[in-house]
């Protein structure tokens, strides 16, 4: 970063003469320092989980929950600046819900990606502003079924403009996953991870070989290992108490009935038995002699 | 004086990616006098101690009553503290018109989260500069949420904040395991003397300088399912000081007569 201190980092919108932005620069900085948040795309549902950092004991257990519900089938986890993520949150909440008021239908994860984006990219529009200093990964099932609406009358046109296209060929619905960094930039992803421990996370993630069309991780493995991945991502900041979060996302004939929700207790209780367990399984193969904690 | 070019206003990130105004405005809570927080199954309690400007001036507002099932603590600018508690009145009464039904406590706490967060995003705006320690109940029971200028608010078991709140902290981090079982007494001791380890050296909890308050989940058969707000000010709190702190002075009026000496 050899342009700081030249004058073009000190407001929002504003290029330096190489092309950047460096308040959305510094944004993201603030997102590299939050706990790590990940989730993990299978074809048979999506998980979110995250790292949140016990900065108290006086902190009440089990409360202050990271991992939200935008719409019935559609969750968002953000690292960064909290309160920034609650604000996002609460417009992904706004979306979903303007979009069933106009559409009569729930909104398509896609789209709930394209109009967070849109939102966060604003901010990086005016000098009146600052960017979001957030990085958010949504997860979501897309209802394959199609879902009348409300009120309606016929099925509209069998072909041309407008027609029903009954190509069975083309997949509606399923699984998705997408990550929105503080420049409005967003991706689909198979598994994505942001926060302190990205880097870790990313590297277990890809292990996992999620986009192989013959991965055979079911949901409730993925589970497992996005305990896994949150504990090991976590090795390096090991000062630090912190609680995992876990949520996730079934098709309609799946755990959670096309709802986004947080794990069963039992269900979270064994993903970090299993976590644990095999984080210390890890000393023992590669550093036994090194240390032994 | 300026620690760098990063801290003129609230639109600007650091290149550590820090934003210094609303670190700054967190030094404004540290600059009020203390308030303590702290949850049992049944009760909440807020206490604080009050600050006068000088001898003959009366003692500044510590909590605010904002509805009958819900309280607040101010350490910081207590005239922004005013700004979001008439707020929180009024999105109370709305409830109680639109719902009919006491506003739960999360909701109204991240209400003014979610206000403070949008000052510290717009150019313009200025983040309120003074914490708070929201305490009430609902039909989830009793709750504390400590509320900060960055709009973060957090559910907490206890909490200590305002100037020389570290030695409270650290006192309610020693008890924390007691308070969930406390009757509404030993709440409030433990509220008084966590308050007290705060206190400067040469100063003591007297009936002047004390506020105190309880919330309280009521009897399930009665017709009230809540304690109301009842906050204890000036001489109401004389008995409380009396059976939960030792202080110095034998009788109740010496404390201040003393205090004026000095």
């Amino acid at each position: 970063m050899t342009s700081i201190g030249t004058g073009y980092d000190l407001s929002n919108s504003v290029f330096s003469p190489d092309g950047r932005n460096f308040q959305v620069e510094y944004a993201v900085k603030a997102v590299e320092s939050g706990g790590t948040c990940i989730g993990i795309r299978t074809k048979h549902g999506v998980v979110l989980a995250c790292e949140k950092i016990i900065s108290s004991k006086l902190l009440k257990p089990g409360c202050n929950k990271r991992i939200s519900t935008v719409d019935r089938s559609a969750g968002i986890v953000t690292s960064g600046l909290l309160p920034d993520g609650r604000h996002l949150t609460s417009r992904g909440r706004d979306e979903a819900s303007s979009w069933r008021q106009t559409y009569k239908a729930p909104i398509p994860l896609s789209s709930l990606a394209s109009r967070l984006g849109g939102y966060v990219q604003a901010y990086t529009l005016y000098s009146s502003v600052r960017p979001f200093g957030v990085t958010a990964i949504l997860g979501g099932w897309d209802s394959e079924a199609e879902s009348g609406v409300d009120g309606q009358v016929g099925n509209g046109p069998a072909a041309g403009a407008g027609g029903k296209v009954d190509d069975p060929s083309v997949k509606r619905g399923g699984p998705a996953l997408y990550m929105i960094e503080p420049s409005g930039l967003y991706w689909g992803y198979y598994g994505a991870a942001t926060g302190k421990g990205r880097q870790a996370a990313k590297a277990e993630l890809e292990k996992l070989d999620l986009n192989s069309p013959d991965c055979a991780l079911s949901l409730k493995d993925a589970v497992l290992e996005a305990a896994r991945i949150i504990y090991v991502a976590h090795e390096d900041s090991k000062d630090k108490e912190f609680e995992l979060e876990l949520t996730w996302i079934s098709a309609l004939d799946g755990p959670t009935k096309g709802r986004h929700e947080h794990v069963p207790k039992e269900l979270l209780e064994e993903a970090e038995k299993h976590a644990k367990k095999s984080l210390e399984g890890d000393d023992e193969d590669e550093d036994d002699d090194e240390m032994e904690e | 004086m300026f620690r760098n070019n990063y801290d003129n206003d609230s639109v600007t990130f650091s290149p550590q990616g820090r934003i210094f105004q609303v670190e700054y405005a967190q030094e404004a809570v540290k600059q009020g006098s203390v308030v303590v927080g702290l949850v049992s199954k049944t009760h909440v309690v807020l206490t604080a101690v009050k600050r006068n400007a000088e001898e003959l001036s009366s003692y500044q507002k510590k909590i605010v009553g904002v509805d009958d099932h819900l309280g607040v603590a101010l350490a910081g600018l207590a005239s922004d503290a005013r700004v979001l508690s008439n707020f929180m009145k009024q999105q109370s009464l709305a409830s109680k018109l639109s719902y009919g039904r006491p506003i739960p406590v999360e909701r109204v706490v991240n209400m003014i989260g979610d206000r403070a967060q949008s000052s510290t995003q717009h150019y313009g705006k200025r983040p309120y500069g003074v914490g708070l320690l929201v305490g009430g109940v609902d039909d989830l029971g009793p709750h504390l949420f400590e509320f900060s200028p960055s709009g973060l608010t957090q559910e907490m078991l206890a909490c200590a904040i305002g100037a020389r709140s570290q030695m409270a902290r650290t006192y309610l981090e020693r008890h924390l395991d007691k308070f969930a079982d406390c009757s509404r007494e030993e709440l409030i001791k433990h509220g008084l003397l966590a308050l007290k380890e705060s206190l400067a050296q040469d100063k003591e909890l007297t009936v002047d300088n004390t506020s105190l308050a309880v919330i309280g989940v009521g009897s399930k058969e009665g017709k009230r399912r809540v304690e109301n707000f009842k906050m204890y000010d000036g001489q109401e709190v004389g008995p409380l000081l009396e059976a939960n702190v030792e202080t110095s002075g034998t009788g109740e009026g010496e404390g201040d007569a003393m205090e004026t000496d000095s």
